[in-house]
């Protein structure tokens, strides 16, 4: 942003909710907020009400992958900061009242848990997060600057941490925490942090103090009883333990019934334990009466652990009028850390929709086989776009609206050309709209005497594809080496469409793909003359072509690709075209006469995909800062520190799983 | 115009057809079929339980070049770890053979196998929560399970064909040159990595830089191989790779278990563009 003029960005989302497949559920230690993430990366925050009334109310946007933990980040009232982890490492921190990235980074690997861990050294109050995922090793890391301070590793048997649980020391002199962790083999390991060694920077590994085999595949979770403070709740996909949590004894056991799957669970109360299953069935079980009491459980262990099975209190029905769910639900209990200290258990499925259930408090009692609670009121973003007055608009439609139809037709694909001041909307039905941006802007967002005219604002309607279109290219806007008048636009009908976008005259078809178009790309400026006119098209039958838009016909068609087609590089020097595919291997094409140059995999396709990479030129800034790390380009928002870090750290982050850390000393 | 849309109802009702059959019926042959070729990959990583790892087999492999004699190694793999590396290393220029082995008891853990055993495991778990009596509604829930599937094995995959890259000073730090006995001297240095079905050594010869030396220093990037010429700065010391010897031996366990990933690779894509056949048909509406 340059210059003193304000940009304020303005989203019009359309009557249709985004889709919202929940993969991760946090409520804010206030009860106040509810985080979802979902498996496209993004994040929404939702309002509740202490009537736990719950309203959609911020989108936020910036991760590429899956969701796959969610935390909260800082613990005073002052600020609430959570961070999200996503599926290809990438970690973000962000402020919940307004939704700010505060602070981004790129790890090598993928957590699959995130817990916050707070100390006091004096008076200063420190932040740490606790990740375990897929490598061998729990890693602590800044809560506010995200960096990797040291990890907690294993001497005997290291292996991936399935799940830990922070136990904090009653002593306020010279603290003694112990994180408790279960390894992916099910052996129970036991590290002690002290408070002086939270506090060091750059630090050698700690290493654990206790490893013990407990023989639980499959764990889920672990969860500490904070009411007792001696015992340890531990859930695997067959069955659920408690152990005890000074000698770490099993205590109880309790398989599950039928096919279901224990997906998690919690410490309710002294002697109650929630557990959920993978389908996202609740159940609360009382525990037997001599665990949580230390003088008798001694006596007992011996003879409660065979044939006991705790009584079921309660078990929280899933929803009659299931929906179809594409992936599992996901379930998760919190409680109130204020009044009226509520204790939920909240689920978030894959159609978008938030589920909460209260629990009723001590008082009430167990009826034989377990009572039954029913979900009260669930809402997904769907229902609350629905109850919206007056509707959300979407872009363009006053001009969608059919008669006899209830919605207006979508908006698959557009493209915004700044040079004319036109929008084109590439639509549901195959038609293609040009409108002028900022007028039709003002139709959904102001009022005026415009809102009496039928059909406005002027437009043209472009018709040749049969069905959706997926992708809508105006090559001049990126060189200016194509004719002016050319607007591209790809379907679903496996065609690409050269139009005149100012007589809206089709110019062109190309029919030379079997599959749905999923990208038109504008090939590099050095390519050779012929390519320089091109178009290239990717489709899903994993095909590439160069359409020319000058000769009119397809110059090159590589097709013989197994995967999906990732990434698309180019090499003018050599004249190459690399297609990278989902599967890791590249495929290196010739563009003058059409033929496989070769085929890899592994090391040597990711030094092919990096050598076209090479020849971007760097400034002397750039070079000179080859050791900047991604933290640093984005805060000093150097695009060339940036692009010169991608190419040496990125690439070499990608395959590096903190081997530094590989030593088994 | 009538007798049109009389021929697209009947191709519509075929295609719903065949599209229930596939959910049905093809989607759990696949599935099966999936999960017994990943039980044979997991099979080949051969996990003892905690305890018992003495039971694993121990495989020996000699690793040498059959032309030049420089370096040999016989390397005992355990599971996922080195449990003994037994080399001879003639240095150049002189006709001594220092020989090296591990410290007694110590193991070099390859977290390459041990990551790719992993994501097996995972991609196993996924599947079993949806076994034959699980019944698919919609294309979408069968291709979200490939997705997530298919991610758990190009990891596994990639674990075992793209070794990590280190930069020589990570690889000097990392502990491995302190395994060994008689110690390692300093002006050279080991490495173990796994490339696709290959188990290989690395051997680095250094030569110190004198402090005031001419020659323009620049230390080199990280990278799985590093090729002579690279420097690299440790403790105030400069370095500069003279020679280097790489020696391998294949795997064959690994080679298995490479080609068990790829079928499963496929069989997955290939359930998804059978689903993707049928889902462009779903979204089509007649305008």
């Amino acid at each position: 942003m340059s210059g003193n003029s304000l940009v304020l960005p303005i989203v019009l989302w359309g009557r249709t909710a985004p889709t919202h497949c929940i993969s991760t559920v946090l409520v804010m230690d206030d009860f106040g907020t509810i985080v979802t993430g979902c498996h496209d990366g993004q994040i929404c925050l939702w309002d509740m009400t202490p009537e736990l009334e719950i309203c959609p109310r911020a989108m936020l946007l910036g991760h590429t992958a899956s969701i796959t933990c969610l935390s909260k980040a800082s613990a005073g009232t002052d600020k609430q900061y959570i961070v999200s982890s996503s599926e290809s490492g990438e970690m973000c921190l962000w402020d919940v009242t307004d939704g700010r990235c505060i602070e981004f980074t790129k790890l090598a690997c993928t957590h699959t848990g995130i817990q916050f861990y707070q100390f006091t050294i004096g008076t200063q109050r420190e932040g740490r997060l606790l990740c375990n995922g897929h490598y061998p090793e729990v890693l602590v890391m800044d809560a506010t600057s995200l960096e990797v301070l040291y990890s907690l590793m294993s001497k005997i048997s290291p292996d991936w941490i399935s799940s830990i649980s922070i136990i904090r020391s009653h002593r306020t002199q010279d603290a003694e925490d112990t994180v408790v962790a279960m390894s992916v083999t099910g052996i129970l390991k036991v590290w002690i942090i002290t408070a002086e060694v939270s506090r060091m920077q750059d630090l050698d590994p700690v290493f654990e103090e206790e490893s013990k085999p407990v023989y639980c595949q499959g764990c889920q979770s672990i969860s500490f009883c904070t009411f007792t403070q001696s015992s340890l709740l531990v859930t695997c996909s067959k069955y659920w333990r408690v152990f005890d949590a000074a000698d770490y004894s099993l205590l109880c056991s309790v398989p599950s019934e039928g096919d279901q799957a224990w997906a998690g669970g919690e410490f309710m109360a002294p002697d109650r334990v929630v557990l959920w299953t993978e389908d996202g069935c609740g159940y609360v079980y009382q525990l037997p009466s001599s665990l949580p009491s230390s003088q008798h459980f001694r006596s007992h262990v011996g003879k409660t652990k065979e044939g006991l099975v705790p009584p079921l209190l309660y078990k929280i029905t899933d929803r009659s009028d299931k929906q179809l769910l594409i992936c599992p639900p996901v379930t998760r209990f919190f409680f109130g850390r204020r009044e009226p200290f509520h204790k939920l258990l909240i689920q978030g499925d894959s159609a978008g929709k938030l589920s909460p259930v209260e629990h009723p408090g001590q008082r009430a009692s167990a009826a034989a086989g377990g009572a039954e609670l029913q979900v009260s009121a669930t809402i997904s973003l769907q229902e609350a776009f629905d109850k919206l007055s007056p509707v959300s608009a979407g872009i363009i439609d006053q001009l969608s609206v059919l008669p006899g139809k209830e919605e207006p037709i979508k908006v698959t694909a557009s493209a915004y050309i700044p040079s004319q001041g036109r929008l084109v909307c590439g639509r549901e039905d195959g038609s293609i709209i040009l409108v002028p941006a900022t007028q039709t802007a003002i139709v959904q967002l102001l009022q005026g005497e415009h809102m009496l005219r039928r059909g406005w604002p002027p437009h043209r309607t472009l018709r040749g594809h049969r069905n959706k279109v997926t992708c809508v290219l105006y090559p001049y806007q990126i060189s200016p080496r194509y004719d002016q008048r050319s607007l591209v636009s790809g379907g679903v009908d496996f065609s690409v469409i050269v139009w005149d976008i100012f007589t809206g005259e089709m110019k062109h078809i190309f029919c030379v793909h079997g599959g749905e178009i999923t990208q038109l790309i504008v090939p590099p400026e050095n390519c050779s003359t012929r390519v320089q006119h091109c178009i290239c098209s990717v489709a899903s039958d994993h095909s590439v072509g160069l359409l020319s838009l000058r000769e009119r016909k397809c110059i090159m068609l590589a097709s013989r690709h197994l995967f999906p087609i990732q990434v698309i590089k180019w090499r003018p020097a050599d004249d190459y075209l690399v297609v990278g595919c989902s599967d890791g291997s590249v495929y290196v094409w010739q563009m003058d006469t059409g033929a496989l140059d070769r085929c890899v995999m592994g090391i040597t396709a990711v030094e092919i995909l990096n050598a076209c990479d090479e020849l971007a030129p760097a400034t002397v800034d750039a070079l000179s800062h080859s050791a900047v790390n991604l933290k640093q380009a984005m805060t000093r928002r150097s695009l060339a520190a940036l692009k010169n870090m991608a190419q040496h750290k990125l690439q070499t982050l990608a395959t590096n799983l903190l081997a530094a850390d590989n030593a088994d000393k | 115009l009538p007798k049109m849309s009389a021929a697209s109802q009947v191709e519509r009702a075929v295609l719903e057809e065949e599209f229930n059959w596939l959910l049905k019926e093809e989607v759990h042959a696949v599935l099966k079929q999936l999960q017994d070729v990943l039980k044979e990959a997991s099979r080949r990583f051969s996990v003892a339980s905690p305890g018992l790892e003495s039971q694993l087999k121990q495989e020996n492999f000699i690793l040498g070049n059959s032309t030049m004699d420089q370096v040999k190694g016989v390397l005992t793999l355990q599971g996922e770890a080195l449990t003994q590396a037994d080399i001879n290393l003639k240095v150049a220029k002189s006709s001594q053979t220092m020989h090296f082995q591990f410290r007694e008891d110590k193991q070099w853990k390859l977290q390459q196998i041990q990551d790719a055993r992993n994501h097996v495991n995972q991609a196993l778990q996924l599947l079993g929560s949806h076994d034959e009596s699980y019944h698919f509604s919609t294309g979408t829930e069968v291709n979200k399970l490939m997705d997530a599937v298919m991610l758990q094995l190009t990891r596994a995959r990639n674990r075992l064909t793209t070794p990590a890259s280190l930069t020589l000073p990570e690889l000097a730090t990392s502990g491995l040159m302190k395994m060994f006995s008689p110690p390692m001297p300093g002006d050279v240095m080991v490495n173990f990595y796994i490339n696709l079905s290959k188990l290989c050594l690395m051997v680095y010869q250094l030569h110190v830089l004198p402090p005031n030396t001419t020659k323009n220093f620049k230390p080199a990037g990280s990278s799985v191989l590093h090729n002579p010429g690279a420097m690299f700065e440790l403790n105030n010391n400069r370095f500069e790779v003279s020679h280097i010897h790489k020696v391998e031996c294949v795997v064959p366990w690994l080679n298995d278990t490479l080609v068990f990933l790829t079928i499963s690779l496929q069989l997955c894509q290939q359930l998804k563009d059978k689903i993707s056949v049928f889902s462009s048909f779903w979204s089509y509406r007649p305008f």
